[in-house]
C-alpha cells in the first residue's frame, strides 16, 4: 500500500514534469549516438560501432535516469523541503517507502533507457533487445536508485545531489563499458571498472543484442548492489539519528 | 497518554535537550515554552520521530514511539515550524499524498479536503502549487493536511508564526474546538498570550532542562499575580507581588514612572529565562 503510495506520487511528478523529464532523457544520449555511432564513423571488431555503442547509451541512460530521479528529488525533499518529515511522522512503514522510492526511480531509469531503444529503432542495426533485456534495465535501475538514496541519506546539503553525479555518475558514464570495452583497460583498473554495476549492466545487454548468452555473473553483482545499498537505505531511515 | 522520559537529544557536544520528563495527560492542551535555541522544536521533532532520542524514550499509551510504530504514528499528526510540503504539488495533490500515507479511502480524502479547504478559505486555490501560495496560505494549508487525519495528538510548532492577528484568533478557536473533541494538543510557541489563552498546563524549559511545569494561572500567581512596572531612564524593571495591596504599597513608593498591572505568562517566561525586557517594549 505504501509503495503505491510513492508510486502515486512519482507519477505526479512524471506527469507534471513530462516534457522536461523526457527532453532531459534524450539529449545527453542522442548526442553520444550522433556525435560517435554516426559522425565519427569507425568500426568495433569488425562491426559498425553503433552496434557497440546502442547497448551500452540504453544501460547508461537507465543509470542516469533512475539515479537522478531519486538523488536530486530526496535531496531536496530531505534537506530543502523537509517534505520526508510528513513521511517519517506516518504510519506509512518505511520499508515501503524505500521500496517504493526504487520501484520509481528504476522505472524512470527504464523510461530513459526506452526512449533511446525508440529513437534507435529505425536504424538497421539486427541488434536484440528481449524481456531479459527490459529485466536487466530495471534490475540496473533498482541498484542505481538505491545508490541515490544512500547518498542523498549521506547529503548535507541539497546542493550535494550534483556532486554526487560528478563524481560517480559522470566516469561511470565513459568507463563502464558504454563507449569502449573494458577489456582494453590495463589489468587491474579493467578488473575494478568491471565490476561495477553499469559495466555489468551494458556487458548483458550487449550480449543479449549480439544474440550471446549474458551468463549469471553480471546478475549475481547486480543482485549484490542492490542488496548492500538497499540494507543501507533501510538502515538509514530506521536508524540515522538526525534525518 | 504521552510521557517523555529521561529524553536526550545531543547533537556532537551540545545538548539541545537534557534528560526531559514530562507526562502529558489525553485531551490535556499543553503547552511547551522556552527561549530561542531551548530544545522545544528539538522535542517535537523526536515526538514526531523525524530526529531520534540520544536517551531516553517517548510512550504513547503506554507504547514505546520509534520509526517503525506505525499504531502509535497513526495517531499522531505533526505542523512543523517550516513549511514541510512538496513545493511543486498542488493543493489538492498535497492532501491527497497526506491521505494516501496515513491509509484514507480515496473517497474519504476527497471528501474531507473539500471541507477542510473550504473551512480555511483555501478552496479556490486549490489547483495553485505549494512554491505559488503566500507564507499564511502554506500555514493554513499545513493545518487542514494534519486534520484530514482526525489524529489524536497534535504536535504544532510555532502554528501562528507569520500568521497576521485576525487569523492567528481564528487559530486559537480552531485549536479550542479540536481539543474540546478530546484531540491532545502539544504546542510550542513564542506568543505567550497565545499559552496563556490556550493552554492547560505548560511546561518552561530553558537549555534543555526542565525549569517549570504547571498551570499558567498557578505559575503567574507563584511569580506573583500583580506586577509593578518601573521605567527610568535606560531600562523598565517589574516586580512582582502577592496581592494588589502589595503592589499599590509599593507603587507609591516608586522613585520612578510606575505602572501597575496583571502579571502575564510572558512575566513568567522572562523571569525563568532571565532575560531582561528589552525598553523599548
Amino acid at each position: 500500500m505504501g509503495i503505491l503510495t510513492v508510486l502515486w506520487e512519482k507519477w505526479v511528478e512524471f506527469r507534471r514534469d513530462f516534457y522536461k523529464i523526457t527532453v532531459a532523457a534524450m539529449i545527453s544520449p542522442l548526442m553520444y549516438l550522433i556525435i560517435f555511432g554516426m559522425g565519427i564513423q569507425t568500426t568495433s571488431h569488425g562491426e559498425p560501432y553503433l552496434h557497440f555503442l546502442i547497448p551500452g547509451v540504453v544501460a547508461m541512460s537507465t543509470m542516469t535516469g533512475s539515479f537522478s530521479a531519486i538523488a536530486q528529488n530526496m535531496s531536496v525533499q530531505r534537506l530543502y523541503e523537509k517534505a520526508l518529515d510528513q513521511v517519517m511522522v506516518s504510519p506509512t512503514p518505511l520499508w515501503q517507502f524505500i521500496l517504493g522510492q526504487v520501484i520509481g526511480g528504476s522505472l524512470r531509469g527504464m523510461y530513459a533507457g526506452g526512449i533511446i531503444l525508440l529513437l534507435t529503432m529505425p536504424i538497421r542495426t539486427d541488434l536484440t533487445f528481449n524481456a531479459l533485456s527490459l529485466f536487466i534495465m530495471f534490475l540496473n535501475g533498482l541498484v542505481f536508485s538505491t545508490i541515490a538514496l544512500t547518498l542523498s541519506f549521506l547529503a548535507k546539503s541539497y546542493t550535494d545531489a550534483p556532486r554526487f553525479t560528478s563524481y560517480i555518475i559522470t566516469p561511470m558514464s565513459f568507463l563502464c563499458n558504454t563507449f569502449f570495452s573494458t577489456e582494453q583497460m590495463p589489468a587491474g583498473f579493467r578488473q575494478a571498472v568491471s565490476v561495477l554495476p553499469l559495466s555489468q549492466s551494458a556487458g548483458m545487454i550487449r550480449a543479449i543484442a549480439n544474440g550471446e548468452d549474458p551468463g549469471w555473473i553480471g546478475f549475481a553483482i547486480l543482485a549484490a548492489y542492490l542488496l548492500v545499498f538497499g540494507l543501507l537505505s533501510m538502515n538509514f531511515i530506521y536508524k540515522k539519528k538526525n534525518l | 497518554m504521552i510521557e517523555l522520559r529521561n529524553l536526550t537529544k545531543k547533537f556532537g557536544d551540545f545538548t539541545a535537550v537534557d534528560h526531559l520528563d514530562l507526562t502529558i495527560r489525553t485531551g490535556e492542551f499543553f503547552g511547551l515554552l522556552g527561549p530561542n535555541g531551548a530544545g522545544k522544536t528539538t522535542t517535537i521533532s523526536m515526538m514526531s520521530t523525524v530526529l531520534l532520542p540520544t536517551g531516553g524514550e517517548i510512550l504513547i499509551d503506554g507504547h514505546r514511539l520509534d520509526r517503525k510504530a506505525s499504531a502509535e504514528k497513526r495517531k499522531l499528526s505533526v505542523i512543523t515550524q517550516e513549511y514541510s510540503m512538496r513545493q511543486d504539488m498542488n493543493m489538492e495533490e498535497v492532501m491527497e499524498y497526506q491521505g494516501r500515507l496515513y491509509r484514507i479511502p480515496r473517497k474519504q480524502i476527497r471528501e474531507k479536503t473539500e471541507e477542510l479547504l473550504e473551512f480555511a478559505g483555501l478552496a479556490e486555490y486549490r489547483r495553485r502549487t505549494v512554491r505559488h501560495l503566500s507564507g499564511g496560505m502554506k500555514r493554513k494549508l499545513m493545518i487542514c493536511r494534519a486534520l484530514l487525519i482526525e489524529p489524536e495528538i497534535l504536535l504544532l510548532d510555532e502554528p501562528t508564526a507569520g500568521m497576521d492577528a485576525l487569523s492567528r484568533r481564528q487559530m486559537w478557536n480552531l485549536l479550542r474546538r479540536l481539543n474540546e473533541r478530546d484531540i491532545t494538543i502539544i504546542l510550542t510557541t513564542h506568543y505567550m498570550e497565545e499559552a496563556q489563552a490556550l493552554c492547560d498546563q505548560v511546561a518552561l524549559i530553558n537549555r534543555g532542562k526542565l525549569q517549570k511545569l504547571d498551570t499558567p494561572q498557578a505559575l503567574i500567581e507563584e511569580l506573583g499575580a500583580f506586577a509593578v512596572d518601573e521605567t527610568s531612564e535606560d531600562s523598565l524593571k517589574s516586580r512582582y507581588f502577592s496581592t494588589r495591596q502589595e503592589a499599590i504599597a509599593y507603587l507609591q513608593t516608586a522613585d520612578h514612572s510606575a505602572m501597575l498591572r496583571q502579571t502575564t505568562l510572558e512575566d513568567v517566561f522572562v523571569e525563568c529565562a532571565g532575560r531582561k525586557l528589552d525598553s523599548g517594549r
